[in-house]
């Protein structure tokens, strides 16, 4: 089970904080700080694996990072996930990441941060792993943004009228009209000059 | 990745010149959130981002009681940012409720967030929700039946598990197979925190492992690892069944959608895996039903890839619990040999690791 997953710049600054597991508000900044204490003493060439502080819970979790460029991704896991599987769901994550937000940067995750947080739901819920699949998170989130959009449109219909609308059979219209050879006489109109 | 440092560098001035042109991706410059994220951005104490803040959020608190609710998505945004630097604005949690209630799609989505980050599930506000995910698990809308379970399995009283019991077991039959998993989750979560609520849908959860589709399947596996860690006997009769998935994955019979990297499911063979090694654990007659399949696995996941390693640590650590095999072990040696001789420092780190596993093996069998 994963515990919680955080994520903060090079300077400490969370910018994504969920835990599935309650704490209190004050425990919570604590333990972002703590986190960023351990991961960013860590060298380039150790290992992506680091047991977990005392706030979280003691020797039965590991803190799984990864580093890419300003941002530390940190996944906060119990013995019952798969440290490498998680390392290659962060990397999910990041790619998923990049793929809603085309290229993906610090900037676009501060001030989206709610979508973000969609995404991160539609991977993860209550703390188990839910979807892996890149194309399979990106087509929920889809999904649920075009549903936005189209209430927006029609704003105060409910639902089932707009769906009612798009299901509509509406008669085929021939593809294909042959009108035969039509001899139109085109006059000879004078040139412009 | 220097694109990314480089990409956030041009962004800066764009962002911080008033006459920007406002571009789909990026808050115009003028935006409420864009202000209070540049203004903190620039201060260098944190005397003064509380000041900030602190003013920041009596804004915030006199904008949210006027009657003016367009405003109030853009207002939830901004409180959860001033919540996750650490700051208290729990004057807006009841508007969040509000939010969730009342709002469109766009709005309950924020409005569901932001109640999932601010409260907590012995906060006394909570049962105002109750409701409000009681009507959207009923409604024909699928978002608002995902949203529902998404809240459901984060944030829920324990007392009210009953009252929403019904709801979430009978969308187990939905046609809709990501409502099937997120229901599966739900009920794992109702498992968690009030195991004696949830006894008598175990054979629900035995439909679900046969489901059709793949990722409910997945789904369900969370549950059973769960209790086959807590009482291996009851589910040795799902071994044969184990086996068999274990068998159709590592084969290629799943679409290839599952496939991650070119290798089938791997983080599904990760849980199999460690399902069938509680169940063989200590018991020659199960662990003679999974040696094939351990072998077959072990053998397909011989490309160099990180999730692969995953794949074979699993395997290597299934070798060591179950009942021993001789030419199993000496296969997991040589593979313990190869992580520990490599030079990724996160496999020479799970070698050593595997070497305890060994170490013990050794000490136990020589007794």
């Amino acid at each position: 089970m994963i515990k919680a997953i955080l994520m903060f710049n090079n300077h400490g600054k969370p910018r994504l904080s969920k835990f599935y597991e309650h704490y209190t508000k004050d425990t919570e900044q604590q333990i972002i700080r703590e986190t960023f204490h351990l991961v960013s003493k860590r060298d380039e060439n150790v290992c992506n694996f680091l047991e977990g502080g005392m706030l979280i819970g003691g020797s039965d979790y590991k803190l799984i990072y990864r580093h890419y460029a300003t941002l530390y991704f940190v996944f906060c896991v119990d013995s019952s996930e798969s440290e490498l599987g998680i390392l290659d769901l962060i990397q999910v994550f990041v790619e998923t990441l990049d793929k809603c937000f085309e290229n993906v940067c610090e900037l676009d995750l501060i001030f989206h941060v709610d979508k973000v947080h969609n995404i991160l739901a539609e991977m993860v819920m209550g703390g188990m792993v839910l979807e892996t699949n890149m194309n399979e998170i990106i087509t929920q989130v889809d999904a649920q943004n075009k549903m936005e959009k189209s209430e927006a449109g029609i704003a105060g219909a409910p639902a089932r009228a707009v769906s009612a609308v798009k299901n509509m059979k509406l008669p085929e219209m021939p593809r294909n009209i042959n009108i035969g050879d039509i001899n139109i006489k085109v006059p000879n109109l004078p040139s412009f000059k | 990745m220097s694109y990314v440092g480089e990409k956030t560098l041009t962004a800066l001035p764009s962002l911080l010149s008033l006459d920007s042109q406002p571009g789909p991706a990026k808050l115009s410059s003028t935006s409420k959130l864009g202000n209070l994220i540049r203004g903190i951005t620039e201060l260098t104490s944190k005397h003064e981002e509380e000041k900030l803040i602190q003013r920041e959020l009596e804004s915030i608190k006199e904008q949210v009681s006027s009657p003016n609710t367009s405003m109030m998505k853009e207002l939830m945004v901004r409180a959860i940012y001033c919540e996750s630097l650490g700051y208290e604005a729990s004057f807006v949690y009841i508007h969040a409720i509000k939010l969730a209630q009342q709002g469109t799609a766009l709005e309950k989505r924020v409005g569901y967030l932001a109640v999932s980050l601010f409260l907590n599930e012995s906060h006394e506000l909570l049962l105002l929700l109750v409701n409000t995910v009681l009507k959207d698990l009923q409604s024909t809308n699928l978002i608002e039946v995902c949203m529902a379970l998404t809240v459901v399995s984060q944030i829920f009283p324990k007392e009210m598990i009953p009252a929403i019991l019904p709801l979430v077991e009978e969308k187990l039959n939905h046609p809709k197979e990501i409502i099937r998993r997120k229901a599966v989750l739900a009920l794992y979560k109702f498992y968690l925190i009030a195991p004696n609520q949830v006894q008598h849908i175990h054979n629900k959860f035995r439909k679900a492992l046969c489901d059709k589709d793949p990722g409910v399947m997945t789904a369900s596996l969370h549950i059973y690892l769960q209790m086959i860690q807590e009482n291996p006997e009851g589910y040795k009769d799902l071994t044969g069944s184990f086996v068999n998935i274990l068998k159709q994955v590592v084969g290629g019979k799943l679409p290839i959608d599952f496939n991650y990297h070119s290798v089938p499911a791997p983080w599904l063979q990760i849980h199999l895996l460690r399902i069938l090694s509680f169940l063989g654990k200590n018991d020659l007659r199960t662990s003679e039903l999974i040696y094939e399949v351990l072998d077959e696995s072990l053998r397909r996941a011989e490309m160099n890839r990180n999730i692969t390693y995953a794949i074979l640590y699993e395997c290597v650590k299934c070798i060591y619990t179950i009942h021993p095999k001789s030419n199993l072990l000496e296969k997991a040696a040589k593979c313990i040999g190869n992580f520990v001789l490599s030079p990724d420092i996160n496999l020479k780190y799970l070698g050593m690791i595997s070497r305890k596993h060994l170490t013990l093996y050794v000490i136990n069998t020589s007794e």
